[in-house]
């Protein structure tokens, strides 16, 4: 024991700990020669000294040196050892990263403080190391949580989940906490047939692994198309311990898909059109042209009346097929620079010109002041925007507002929103919308809405439909700017 | 008589009701149902004027208003279509030479004004027929 005692001032002289002794009022009785390498000066100049004055020699942190001094006056008040982390420059300038502890040094009835203690252990290295990890760890989430149409979830033999990571919380909404130990069918049991997961399991079984195009349910029981794998998952020793599932969310591609299927039926119906249209005009122009030399004979005003219907009859027909080749012709369009605020403002008094219901209803304009100019043809987009207004109209027997929103589109497209508050659209109905020959209204043709799409579509832009039954329908074309 | 007028068109109610209507227009007629057979009639007769289908059985309408220019530079041709009003067809009707275009989606008693007018203007260019 007494060996001990001679060695320990030794001990603490050379300890890879910083000490320094200090007296009540705070002035450095004492330090080892580690705090002479940190701080960088002789024990002379230390001695005597105040030790916040020698700790804080090179640092020009007050905040942190009040703090400090703060936690050694509550050690004192509290009569108890404290710690600190805090961070001081050395020598060097070089920042060292530091964990001290404040020991008040009691009298022998433990009453009054007569000296003190700090220790500080340089964890600069340690520190660094935690937070490469924590960075790496950041920057592994980060990655993982912009993975976004990626879910990666395991389940457990019992088919309970047992981990739900990368991209499923986003994919399925639900929280990790909510969803871990379910039952994995929340998420594969649409309209209650759960058979489609247990063929998957039985597949996976067989052959090890499965992969295939299926659906899968969010938390508010939304239907995700996705593509599904699923391999064994093993346990450290080898053994089977549950499935990985990994689901690619097909959304935005079975979108695309559609809107390629979509205007490839366009296509194919437009020159179907054509021919039909061609067929038509020919015996047309026959019947047309002797009813006309029939008109210059002279009838009984029964046959005349006759005649007279016959022919309006055929001009019905002549006015569809005009329609139709409308619709089937490609026409390129015209380019020049074209501002859509402007295109809008001369479409606006044709309205009036079209047969419409006189019900009262009010145009409001929110132009962006800034729009850029896009490249398109005047009097094809022109058309479109009078198809789109003439159908806001009729869509307001009742009257009603159409609002006009242009604005800039992420500074790529010109967006022109034309919202009305009429009768709405059903969304069975939706999907068919600019179908040629589809209409909701008793005598349409069902061409305005799809020969506005082919325009649009021959212009580079897009447009689109959303719709609420009794609330109203908004129609979106964004066309590119120059 | 007013013009002599070649008609080629492939169905017969056309050609028919076009032979109609010209003579009560006092104007008097032929007419085929080929592309061949029309270059045959340009080679060997004389007309004012001639009014050609583009959708025909043995070659393209347009084709034939080229052949015909080989052989009369100036004789006023006038193209029908049942496509009605085609930007496309009208610009390369045009690019070969033809007088005018007329579409047979029109009302009849605009067709025969519009065939009218257009061979009133190709006979004041100076077509020497």
């Amino acid at each position: 024991m007494a060996d001990i005692k001679e060695k320990f001032p030794n001990l603490i002289e050379n300890a890879a700990v910083a000490v320094l002794y200090l007296d009540r009022n705070g002035s450095v009785l004492y330090c080892n020669k580690k705090i002479e390498s940190l701080i960088g000066c002789s024990r002379t100049e230390i001695i005597n000294k105040n030790w916040l004055e020698v700790l804080f020699k090179n640092s020009g942190n007050i905040m942190k040196k009040e703090m400090f001094r703060a936690v050694m006056e509550d050690s004192m008040v509290y009569k108890r050892a404290k710690d600190f982390q805090c961070n001081i420059q050395d020598s060097s300038g070089v920042e060292r990263f530091i964990s001290w502890s404040v020991t008040p040094i009691l009298n022998k009835n433990n009453q009054t403080i007569e000296e003190s203690a700090i220790i500080g252990h340089d964890i600069t290295e340690i520190e660094e190391r935690e937070n490469s990890v924590k960075n790496f760890d950041d920057s592994l989430k980060n990655i993982f949580s912009s993975i976004k149409e990626y879910a990666l979830y395991v389940i457990n033999l019992d088919g309970n989940i047992t981990y739900f990571g990368m991209g499923s919380e986003s994919m399925f909404g639900w929280n990790k906490s909510d969803i871990i130990f379910k039952h994995v069918k929340v998420l594969h049991d649409i309209g209650g047939d759960p058979s489609n997961l247990t063929f998957i399991l039985e597949q996976v079984r067989v052959f090890g692994k499965y992969e295939t195009e299926t659906e899968l349910i969010t938390k508010n029981k939304e239907v995700i198309p996705v593509i599904l794998s699923v391999n064994h998952f093993l346990d450290a020793n080898g053994k089977l311990a549950g499935y990985i599932f990994i689901a690619k969310d097909m959304t935005e591609r079975k979108k695309l898909e559609y809107q390629i299927f979509q205007a490839e039926k366009l296509v194919a119906l437009g020159q179907l059109s054509a021919g039909m249209a061609h067929e038509i005009n020919n015996p047309l122009f026959v019947i047309s042209g002797r009813l006309e030399m029939l008109k210059q004979e002279k009838f009984s005003p029964k046959i005349k009346d006759n005649l007279l219907l016959i022919e309006s009859q055929a001009d019905r027909i002549r006015k569809l097929v005009e329609r139709i080749l409308k619709f089937a012709r490609k026409s390129t369009p015209v380019l020049e620079p074209i501002n859509v605020n402007e295109a809008l403002e001369q479409v606006l008094p044709l309205i009036q010109y079209n047969k419409l219901p006189a019900a009262k209803i009010e145009v409001r304009k929110e132009f962006e002041k800034n729009m850029a100019q896009i490249k398109g043809d005047l009097h094809q987009l022109q058309e479109v925007f009078l198809n789109i207004l003439i159908n806001a109209h009729q869509s307001m027997p009742g009257g009603g507002v159409i609002k006009i929103v242009t604005s800039n589109f992420e500074n790529l497209y010109a967006q022109i929103q034309i919202i009305d508050s009429g009768v709405g659209i059903p969304p069975h109905s939706l999907k068919d919308i600019f179908m040629p020959f589809f209409s909701t209204k008793n005598e349409g043709t069902g061409l305005g809405l799809s020969i506005c799409y082919n325009i649009i579509k021959s212009h580079n832009g897009t447009i689109e439909v959303e719709s609420q039954v009794n609330k109203g329908s908004t129609f979106t074309i964004k066309l590119p700017f120059i | 008589m007013l013009y002599k007028i070649l008609i080629v068109d492939d169905e017969p109610p056309v050609r028919e009701l076009f032979e109609d209507l010209f003579r009560s227009e006092n104007c008097s007629s032929i007419s085929c149902a080929t592309g061949e057979e029309a270059l045959e009639y340009v080679k060997k007769e004389k007309f004012d004027v001639v009014l050609l289908d583009i959708k025909l059985p043995d070659m393209n309408g347009l084709e034939v208003l080229k052949n015909i220019r080989d052989i009369h530079k100036t004789l006023p041709v006038v193209m029908i279509t049942g496509f009605g009003y085609d930007e496309e067809l009208i610009a390369k009707s045009k690019q070969f030479g033809c007088s005018g275009y007329i579409g047979k989606n029109m009302p009849v008693a605009q067709i025969i004004a519009t065939f009218k007018q257009i061979v009133k203007v190709a006979k004041e260019k100076g077509c020497k027929c």
